[in-house]
């Protein structure tokens, strides 16, 4: 009964391994936008991993078939193979969409309180219940 | 009150200011897809492109001359366009404003057949075939409609159709500009 446990825990294991290494593969850049250059190509996706489909707008341009997401495909690629650094691509995109357009979003000044704000409240939470535990062992019973 | 139980108000406040935030971000008027624009204030793109109906080229800095000029993104494949275009014939009927359209992603023919059945409420029309200069102009999705000022400043974007109540702001943000001119 036990041995049963754990062969089931392995499969269920080997399972969300598996999951996780076809998610790299699952992608709508499509064969005839694919680059030549290996490495400018890799450039490309992972820049378009980092780019938020305005269209779908919680999916990246490289997991959307949306037509604006295909053009932006088609643009940072365009812009790569003319010798744009990464920085200069993200640049001209948030120049045109906003930080929106990043999935992630930048770390500046008016971003600190999205930052920080969840850290404050855990440290704030953990102060509080040190506070209750130290009351509660002053009351005797 | 002892200082300790003081301490622990301050999440239950925390907790209520949150509700009331959210309660009121349900509560007013707001279309929560609609983004940020990160051109307003900003000087327009520059492009140049083919014409719908003259044969010659589109160059912007010839075409944006110093007037208050909306600018509208539409296709003939685009049912929310259709629905816009009467409120665009409204607003062309003000002659403080000058209309370029910019044909997205369209079909030529079919754009040209589609306005002579709707009517031409444009001053000139602009092709953009591959939807580049909208991806300059920042456009994630037509119709999208934007209005400059005569020093070619962006002063409003609209995302979506016009209707009756943007039609009123519209018309309200021009004679604003005009005003301050």
């Amino acid at each position: 009964m036990k041995n049963k446990y754990i062969f089931l825990i392995k499969v269920f294991f080997i399972t969300i391994f598996f999951y996780f290494q076809t998610l790299n593969l699952i992608y709508s850049t499509e064969p005839d936008e694919i680059l030549n250059n290996i490495e400018h190509e890799e450039r490309a996706r992972k820049i378009s991993m980092n780019v938020r489909c305005l269209v779908c707008q919680n999916q990246s341009i490289d997991d959307s078939s949306a037509p604006l997401a295909k053009d932006l495909r088609i643009l940072i690629r365009d812009k790569i193979s003319e010798g744009y650094t990464d920085k200069q691509i993200y640049d001209f995109l948030s120049d045109r969409y906003g930080d929106f357009i990043f999935l992630k979003p930048p770390f500046k000044l008016s971003t600190l309180g999205l930052w920080f704000l969840p850290f404050i409240f855990l440290l704030l939470g953990i102060y509080i219940i040190y506070l209750h535990n130290k009351r509660s062992k002053k009351v005797k019973y | 009150m002892t200082s300790k139980s003081k301490i622990l108000i301050i999440p239950f406040i925390i907790f209520v200011l949150v509700i009331i935030l959210f309660y009121y971000l349900l509560l007013i008027e707001r279309n929560p897809s609609e983004l940020p624009s990160a051109l307003i204030n900003k000087k327009i793109p520059t492009f140049n492109s083919e014409s719908l109906f003259k044969s010659k080229i589109f160059i912007s800095t010839e075409e944006f001359t110093n007037e208050t000029i909306l600018v509208n993104f539409f296709s003939s494949w685009c049912k929310p366009c259709r629905d816009e275009h009467e409120f665009i014939k409204k607003i062309s009927q003000n002659n403080k404003i000058k209309i370029i359209g910019i044909n997205y992603k369209d079909d030529s023919k079919k754009a040209i057949k589609w306005l002579n059945e709707l009517g031409n409420p444009y001053t000139s029309i602009a092709v953009d075939k591959n939807g580049k200069i909208a991806i300059d102009w920042g456009v994630y999705g037509i119709p999208e409609t934007f209005i400059v000022s005569s020093k070619k400043i962006i002063k409003y974007r609209h995302v979506g159709p016009i209707d009756k109540n943007i039609t009123r702001k519209i018309n309200s943000i021009i004679s604003e500009i005009e005003y301050e001119k």
